[in-house]
């Protein structure tokens, strides 16, 4: 048996190049997704050990994520005198305290232009330092700083470069003393780092305050017990860690972003393996099909059913392992090409090089084997049930017909998906639902083909006889023309399931955005101020009508890290939306604070601690809950200006909510945003962003995972290519037959291209209407379950460009098998059997 | 005076050469045939298995191109013809009959009929049409597809399909070799009466005495070259000569 399945092997090496396309396609995909992610994930943890390799016990920011946007927690820190405090515990060898601010490099004359970048305290303590110099020295007086190497040459500087920096503070003038890398890339920071020495860091990042964002201490003691005997000194905000904890949570949330990728990048290629089995099933069923002959001689010569069962998985194992080995190779190559093109688009993957696990390459082998294995199962049980005399009498077309159990079952399934889909109680059972529905149509897939054969029919009319020919072809077999249709109809379902529901959702929460007011525009000053001449430059942009300054601060409500905001209420209530939900601005007497309302938070007349980051802290009252609106979040809670002067002091306002025109939003926008250009420190951002922004981020993410799909549909078409040819294979006599009585070969090749359109229109339409369906039903259900009210957009332009791009596929596939089709010499084919 | 009459040939060959392989290896299939086939007769080609019988039809019929010589269908060159125009030829000009699998299997055998005539966009003759199906007997089995038709009725849709169109020959390869002889019979018989009643030219390729026998000349080749004619021919004198060729 052996020697008879690799003879079996051998001799349709050339029947068998599609299923080896098809299994080295999807496992391709699948080990260079899994290569890609490996890299990013083993960079980004790599980059973690490698800037806190050495801590020991770190203090950092007791919770970051608290508040929602602008990472308010940011501007809480650690003083210089709480910091000396816990460096001075007995045990601590080094230390490391964390500052980073925002610098720029202002235009130079004859250089590349002005970059922003971020300006990092230099960390004199080797061990603790994450940077490595290249070229130079430390930075060590004021005026001295280090640049990493990307920055070096994108600016054009180098050791001994005179250059002046620009920082909250102002402008300084600087020496470029040395250039710094980290680790294999050039900067610790996305665009570029500064490093400034502890003797200017303080006045050029913090404006003159001592103090540190995190602090990372090496000891000769044990960590837990380092841990230990700092804790008391953790002021609140802030906790004490050990170095494995804290190098643990690290890795943890800068590899989480890898492993998410992973994740969703190996689901795509599963799925481009998945319809791969479509495909690589569908070959084993035609091949056998026409094998059927030669395995009838087999079983007339004494072989018994179960050893041309064998024989044939024997033949499926070997081209699943052949297939897989070659897709891993392919895998590595596509990894390369992948790089580089994501490189030359301007994404450039962290890390370098690819390590080769052994993993995802027994992964990958193992997968594409055992689902070519599993798919050759059920022609190869086919094949050993047919009778020798049957076998003999079939003529090289095969053709099967359907059960009525087949024709039950799948109207059951597709009445119970939908139903359930429509009217399950819970997601699981309209998760189920969706499930069962999509089983039922690949089951009903034949009745499908021959339904939409007898549609196609009158539209093939105006081709006339290759028209009709072609249809006559795809009817023929239509197990098989569902087979291949289906390959296709998965990805155009999924693609355009996503469209339409993924469409649907974001219009929801686009215009559930838009109903919210807010502020034109919010600009906001990171360790700045928004003093009166930057106040003014904004008002005399044409378009603005009011600027309102507002002081804020990060402090502590409760142990929570908040914003406190102090103002000239009325004035703000003017340019922003902010609405007094219990009480009133009357209400805010001194020793009294507003919060934003809550789930869980502080109720009216509760009293909460509230502690600054310099550790004074002070009790107040609740007086009044701010209605939760976009602005209140910048707000976060309010004080009268005594109280926010007893606890922060009189500092100048770092805040403004902007007013303009209405409709000159757009227009003043370029002003407002040259304005602060200028400034390292401000930020200016439009108020009503959100909504554009979750906007944005929704077609990214549709797009993103439509382009993953794309996978899915290049194997869809590699099953198309297949089975025409195959078939044309099959029927190379029949169509010699047509060319000896003159049809010309121009005629037969549009034949085969008409029959390659019918197949893919038949995958486009069914998954199109199947995902419209399944997105308009799940969308009804959320409705339904979660009591929203998103309603369903209908996507009518990307779903007709899903149903464009589908037929030109179903063209593009043709253009092999056409060719092939005349090919053959006009005698050969009539003399082959 | 069969073999004289050159003018009114529907078809003929030239000192026609086809060779397969190289060096020792080499085959003569045809070693140089001159012939021709007279208008409006039903012309026989005889002899031993690989002589060169069907090489000199596909040859003649410009399926398949000769090594050197000539082949005319008519006054027509067809070894000077592009493929595209000698597919245009045997559509227009010619009719085929093969041993077997002759019809296209998704179409039914009304349609198989009238394939050539679709296939040039020709609207057929309804009363020519009908006249042939009623010869060949087929009358109620033109809604049948092909697998729902014995082989001998097949054969008869192959015989109405080269008939229909009128072509100016019909070349036919064993056409009843696939078939019992009462079937045979039936198809000898619907196309000797093409010849008697509508002027119809046939050229056959058999290895059957008695099918020759229903021809008005036969044509005996033996390795690739014209070695006998026998007009008028009987079943026993075809099967005398042809016992001949085994000495
Ligand atoms: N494609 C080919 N390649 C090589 N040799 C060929 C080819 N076709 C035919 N021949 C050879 O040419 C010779 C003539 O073949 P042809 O088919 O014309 O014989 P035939 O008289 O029709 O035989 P039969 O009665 O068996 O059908 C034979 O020797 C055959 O082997
Ligand atoms: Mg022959």
């Amino acid at each position: 048996m052996r020697t008879l399945a690799w003879r079996g092997v051998r001799n349709n090496l050339g029947r068998y190049v599609a299923t080896l396309v098809a299994i080295i396609t999807g496992v391709g995909f699948f080990t260079a997704t899994t290569f890609v992610s490996d890299r990013v994930i083993s960079s980004l943890e790599g980059d973690v050990d490698q800037q806190y390799g050495n801590v020991d016990a770190a203090v950092v920011l007791a919770d970051s994520t608290a508040d929602l946007s602008g990472d308010p927690g940011k501007d809480l820190k650690l003083s210089a005198r709480q910091a000396d405090r816990i460096t001075s515990v007995p045990g601590v060898d080094g230390s490391a305290g964390l500052l980073t601010a925002p610098v720029a490099f202002p235009p130079r004359r004859g250089h590349p232009s002005a970059k922003a970048a971020t300006g990092r305290l230099w960390i004199d303590d080797a061990e603790l330092n994450p940077l490595e110099l290249t070229s130079g020295r430390a930075p060590k007086g004021a005026g001295e700083v280090a640049v990493d190497r990307g920055l070096a040459e994108s600016v054009d500087l180098k050791v001994g470069s005179r250059v002046k920096v620009a920082t909250l503070a102002g402008a300084f003038d600087a020496t470029v003393v040395g250039v710094t890398k980290f680790g294999s890339a050039d900067a610790l920071d996305q665009d570029g780092t500064v490093s400034v020495p502890a003797a200017a860091a303080f006045d050029w990042l913090n404006s003159g305050q001592r103090e540190y964002q995190a602090l990372y201490l090496r000891g000769s003691v044990d960590q837990a017990q380092l841990e230990r005997e700092i804790k008391p000194l953790t002021p609140e905000g802030y906790t004490a860690q050990t170095g494995e904890q804290f190098l643990t949570d690290q890795r943890e949330s800068t590899g989480a972003i890898g492993r998410y990728l992973k994740q969703a990048l190996q689901a795509f290629a599963l799925l481009a393996l998945f319809v791969g089995a479509f495909v690589i099933y569908n070959t084993f069923s035609v091949i056998v099909a026409q094998r059927l002959r030669e395995l009838a001689v087999l079983a007339a010569i004494g072989a018994t059913p179960k050893q041309i069962k064998r024989s044939l998985r024997l033949e499926g194992l070997i081209i699943g392992l052949l297939g897989s080995a070659l897709g891993v190779v392919a895998g590595l190559v596509l990894t390369f090409v992948l790089i580089a093109v994501l490189k030359a688009v301007g994404v450039e993957l962290p890390g370098s090089g690819i390590k080769v696990g052994l993993a995802p390459v027994v992964q990958g082998i193992l997968l594409g084997t055992v689902i070519t294995f599993l798919s050759v199962n059920i022609p190869a049980r086919r094949a050993a049930k047919t009778e020798p005399i049957e076998a003999l009498r079939i003529s090289a077309v095969d053709a099967t017909s359907f059960s009525r159990r087949r024709k039950i079952t799948a109207a059951v399934l597709v009445v119970l998906g939908a139903g359930g889909l429509v009217a399950g109680g819970s997601w699981a059972a309209i998760g189920f639902g969706a499930l069962l529905l999509f089983v039922g149509v690949i089951v009903a897939g034949p009745f499908i083909a021959l339904g939409g054969a007898r549609l196609a029919r009158p539209l093939m009319k105006p081709f006339g006889l290759e028209g009709r020919l072609a249809v006559d072809n795809v009817a023929r077999n239509p197990g098989r023309t569902a087979t291949t249709a289906n390959a296709l109809l998965i990805g155009v379902f999924l693609v355009t399931l996503v469209t339409a529901a993924g469409t649907s959702v974001k219009d929801f929460a686009v215009g559930e955005l838009k109903k919210l007011q807010s502020a034109d525009f919010i600009i906001t000053s990171e360790g700045g101020s928004i003093d009166p001449q930057l106040q003014a430059d904004f008002k005399r942009i044409d378009g603005v009508k009011a600027i309102t300054p507002f002081r804020r601060e990060t402090v502590t409500i409760d142990g929570k890290v908040a914003r406190l905001s102090s103002g000239d209420i009325p004035a703000i209530q003017k340019v922003a939306d902010l609405e007094f939900a219990r009480g009133s601005a009357a209400d805010l007497q001194p020793g009294t604070i507003a919060v934003t309302e809550a789930d869980g938070g502080p109720r009216l007349g509760a009293r909460v601690r509230v502690t600054d980051s310099t550790g004074k802290s002070q009790t107040l009252r609740v007086s009044a809950l701010l209605a939760p609106t976009i602005d209140a979040q910048q707000i976060g809670a309010l004080t009268a200006e005594p109280t926010f002067a007893g606890l922060v002091g009189r500092t100048a306002p770092t805040v403004a909510f902007l007013d303009v025109d209405s409709g000159a939003q757009t227009k003043t926008k370029d002003a407002i945003e040259a304005r602060a250009d200028q400034r390292p420190d401000i930020t200016a951002e439009e108020g009503n962003v959100t909504g554009q922004l979750v906007s944005s981020i929704f077609d990214f993410v549709i797009n993103a995972v439509n382009g993953l799909l794309g996978m899915s549909v290049i194997v869809a078409l590699i099953g198309i290519i297949n089975t025409l040819s195959l078939s044309i294979l099959e029927r190379r006599r029949e169509l010699g037959l047509l060319r000896v009585v003159g049809m010309l070969d121009g005629r037969v090749q549009r034949m085969v291209r008409l029959e390659s359109l019918v197949i893919a229109g038949l995958g486009t339409f069914a998954g199109i209407a199947l995902g419209l369906f399944s997105a308009w039903a799940l969308i009804f259900s959320i409705d339904r379950i979660a009591e929203a009210d998103i309603g369903f957009s209908l996507p009518i332009g990307q779903t007709l460009l899903v149903l464009v791009l589908g037929l030109g596929l179903g063209l593009l596939a043709a253009l092999i098998p056409a060719r092939r089709s005349t090919r053959l010499d006009v005698l050969e084919a009539i003399q082959a059997t | 005076m069969v073999s004289q009459a050159v003018s009114t040939a529907a078809a003929r060959a030239v000192d026609a050469r086809k060779t397969y392989g190289e060096g020792d290896a080499v085959v003569h299939a045809l070693a140089g045939v001159t012939v021709s086939f007279p208008v409006g007769r039903f012309t026989a080609i005889m002899g031993p298995s690989g002589s060169g019988k069907s090489t000199l039809m596909q040859c003649v019929a410009g399926l398949d191109r000769l090594t050197s010589g000539s082949a005319f269908i008519g006054d027509t060159d067809i070894s000077t013809l592009s493929k595209t125009d000698l597919a245009l030829l045997r559509r227009d000009r010619l009719g085929f009959i093969f041993q077997q699998y002759n019809l296209i299997p998704s179409l039914n055998a009304r349609e198989n009929a009238l394939l050539p005539l679709t296939l040039a966009g020709r609207e057929p003759e309804q009363a020519w049409f009908d006249e042939i199906i009623a010869t060949v007997g087929l009358g109620e089995r033109l809604k049948n597809l092909p697998s729902q038709l014995s082989g001998g009725q097949q054969q008869r849709v192959a015989v109405a399909r080269a008939l229909v169109p009128r072509p100016d020959i019909v070349f036919a390869d064993e056409p009843t070799g696939a078939l019992d002889s009462r079937s045979g019979a039936e198809i000898l018989t619907f196309m000797r009466r093409a010849v008697d009643d509508s002027g119809q030219t046939i050229v056959m390729v058999t290895h059957d005495p008695h099918a020759a026998s229903y021809a008005d000349n036969v044509l005996f080749l033996a390795d690739g070259q014209i070695v006998d004619e026998m007009p008028e021919p009987t079943t026993d004198r075809v099967l005398d000569r042809m016992k001949r060729f085994e000495v």
